[in-house]
């Protein structure tokens, strides 16, 4: 399957008969994690609600997943926890001491669950490869939320590696997801994912040290700013922006949306001077905030909400002139997770639309929710003169028109191009 | 039962290195042939690993990653390199001069172990900043370097990295084996008037040597391996095949290249030791005077 287009089969899939020996691998599954479900709550002293509900209760059967319909026992309607949840670094509304997160604080009132969120996810790719063997061999990841790009969500759901949303217990997210985001090819009905919030990836900059504005890709590579340059390490980005740029100066043909290997490899012979010279100091994850923070990177291909929430004062975001590229990160269920219930009244909480304002008017990223948007304007009417800050809530439109989506690749593929960026980082 | 030990005393070796034996066979013979057989094969973790017999995985990948085998194999020299220079005064210092400091003085080498390694490598990442506190002195009131030097990044940092990390592994064997040395044997140097420094290129030295090699053992086969250091502290053109293993197995899941890796270091490190072991003489690591 992973040889194919990792968009197609996951139509395939969901259209294909409930053979007996997917039934028979997704009993196996609810077995090992009741199991692991009753292991964990002796293990816990507290007083938790327990997973498993009292086989007398009748309770709604879960319909048309699965992998819990062989089981007697019926879904517990009961929020359990904690809800282990990881996300990426600065993705989540803080307070004013940056203690805690008032509106992880509020959904822990509201239901009377703990959640356990841990900013584990610093890329896609490498997150993916410590939760995989797992999926692979049907066990427990240990996780009930995560939260990945487009194109390592569609992967993921593709394997059939994430639980099916009862859409029965998300009311908000059905009917508050904004139209856009809705029918994509990999998962046309929610079946698996809502997103989280959508951004994209362009320029990050500290005013202060580089003495000027930056404006376009090709500003990284300016020669004043060498061994001060980082990249992501994630092709998706890093190609994405040095191709418009090499596209802008006449270097290359296609957008992102159209690369080819051969793309690809001009894009990696471009890179690669630069960083034989030390002018890229290094390719990064989410943790460039910290390189920010300590002054050894001064411009860098970031993440667009990222600086401003968590970033120093100086600390800019950019759409660049070539274009930039845009993304949407999806809440998933992994497979086998103990707390399904519990993910889906989060995912169904942070679709309230005053919850969602919260949110993003704090980490500044494209929120996925309808109404949300002039619901932050209502909570902080001071935007409407900040452009700078309006701009990574509100993509212009001069921006959207430039925006960017990466090309659809099959395994091969993709192999193939991170192998020109593990060519870039050394490893 | 005085007979009984009698009648089977050929046994009581066999049986007192039985749970060795046992450790060895389960927590190092068993991950071998298992990750051997990983080194031969091809696949994903979503298709499955097929046992080929895909010696290209070695063949291919000793190219490949020919310049990260360098960096190790450069870095972790010049680590064990410095830290014998460092350890080696130090050592003699608390073995000869300690007096009734040496206790101290040698909870002071070993002291840095009590906070964690990634801390402390994290913390070095921040003394050498280019806003931190070492080029501030050296670049910004010494004026010795150019105003765009970095240290961070740079080969520099991840062999001082390592030489940080590894000096205490250095120093403890040198001072036993220093500490050792029969003071009267120096004596007897320089009543036969060997001049201070005879005496210890004649004497102190060579008695040392067991030392020499046991610390230097000590830190070359980690520092080689090491890859928290070249992460951290170095750059893309500073990585080391510890970092390319430490990427294949976690971040690509891609076992057969990391396994393969894995063994032509191991056997890169063997080959090595032995040709080292011959040139200091095997009889001192042997002769059970360190």
């Amino acid at each position: 399957m992973s040889q194919r287009d990792p968009v197609r089969p996951l139509s395939s899939a969901l259209a294909a008969p409930i053979t007996r020996r997917r039934m028979l691998q997704g009993s196996a599954i609810v077995g090992v994690s009741a199991f692991l479900a009753a292991c964990q709550a002796q293990a816990t002293p507290t007083a938790e609600p327990t997973p498993t509900a009292p086989p007398a209760t009748p309770g709604p059967t879960p319909v048309a997943t699965p992998t819990a319909a062989p089981t007697p026992e019926p879904t517990p309607q009961v929020p359990t926890g904690p809800l282990n949840f990881a996300n990426w670094p600065a993705y989540i509304d803080l307070n004013e001491e940056e203690t805690e997160s008032p509106t992880l604080e509020a959904f822990k009132a509201k239901y009377g669950v703990d959640v356990n969120y841990v900013e584990d996810i610093q890329d896609n790719e490498s997150f993916v490869a410590t939760i995989r063997p797992q999926l692979q061999a049907g066990l427990d990841t240990g996780w009930d939320l995560i939260v990945l790009t487009d194109w390592t969500a569609a992967k993921i759901v593709a394997a059939g590696w994430t639980e099916k949303i009862d859409q029965a217990n998300v009311p908000n997210c059905v009917a508050n997801l904004r139209d856009e985001l809705r029918g994509l090819d990999w998962d046309p009905n929610q079946d698996y994912h809502y997103p989280w919030q959508s951004g994209a990836t362009g320029v990050g900059y500290n005013s202060t040290k580089t003495g000027r504005d930056l404006t376009k890709v090709a500003d990284l590579f300016d020669p004043a700013f060498a061994g001060k340059a980082t990249l992501l390490e994630s092709v998706q980005d890093t190609f994405a922006l040095v191709g418009l740029m090499m596209k802008a100066q006449g270097k290359l043909e296609h957008d992102p949306e159209e690369y080819t290997l051969e793309d690809a490899q001009k894009i990696h012979d471009e890179i690669k001077p630069f960083v034989e010279s030390g002018h890229v100091r290094g390719f990064t994850g989410n943790e460039y905030l910290q390189d920010f923070g300590s002054g050894d990177t001064w411009v860098a291909i970031v993440w667009s909400g990222d600086l401003a929430s968590s970033g120093g004062e100086n600390d800019v975001f950019v759409y660049p002139e070539e274009g930039s590229f845009i993304w949407t990160d999806n809440m998933l269920i992994p497979k086998g997770a103990q707390h399904k219930y519990t993910a889906e009244l989060y995912m169904n909480f942070v679709y309230d639309v005053a919850i969602a304002a919260e949110l993003a008017n704090w980490i500044y990223y494209i929120s996925p929710v309808k109404g949300a948007g002039d619901k932050i304007l209502e909570l902080d009417p001071s935007l409407a003169d900040d452009p700078y800050l309006a701009s990574l809530l509100f993509p212009p439109p001069e921006v959207a028109a430039k925006q960017h989506t990466f090309v659809a690749q099959t395994q091969d593929e993709e192999n193939a191009f991170n192998d020109l960026l593990f060519d870039l980082t050394g490893q | 039962m005085g007979r009984l030990i009698k009648r089977y005393r050929w046994a009581i070796p066999y049986v007192l290195m039985a749970p060795g034996i046992a450790w060895l066979a389960v927590f190092f013979v068993v991950p071998n042939v298992r990750m051997l057989q990983m080194s031969l094969s091809e696949g994903s973790v979503e298709r499955g690993f097929t046992f080929t017999w895909d010696v290209a995985n070695y063949t291919d990948n000793v190219v490949r990653f020919g310049e990260n085998f360098q960096n190790s194999v450069i870095f972790g020299g010049l680590a064990t390199v410095f830290c014998f220079l460092v350890g080696y005064p130090l050592a003699y210092t608390i073995a000869f001069r300690g007096g009734r400091y040496k206790n101290l003085l040698l909870f002071l080498v070993i002291s840095p172990f009590f906070t964690s390694f990634l801390i402390r490598t994290i913390s070095w990442k921040i003394i050498l900043g280019d806003d931190g506190p070492f080029l501030e002195i050296v670049r910004d009131i010494l004026h010795l370097v150019p105003t765009n030097f970095s240290v961070l990044g740079s080969a520099v940092a991840v062999v001082a990295g390592l030489t940080y990390e590894f000096l205490p592994f250095m120093t403890l064997p040198l001072y036993v084996s220093l500490e050792k040395i029969d003071r009267s044997l120096i004596e007897a140097a320089n009543d036969l008037y060997a001049s201070r420094w005879g005496a210890f290129r004649r004497v102190t030295l060579p008695l040392s040597l067991p030392g020499v090699f046991a610390g230097s053992l000590l830190v070359f086969i980690p520092a080689i391996g090491d890859y928290v250091n070249a992460e951290l502290l170095g750059g893309p053109k500073t990585q080391m095949v510890g970092n390319v293993i430490q990427a294949r197995f976690l971040a690509q899941n891609d076992y057969p290249t990391a396994a393969a890796l894995a063994f032509i270091l191991m056997a890169a490190i063997l080959v090595g030791i032995l040709a080292y072991a011959r040139l200091l003489g095997t009889e001192q690591l042997t002769g059970g005077r360190a």
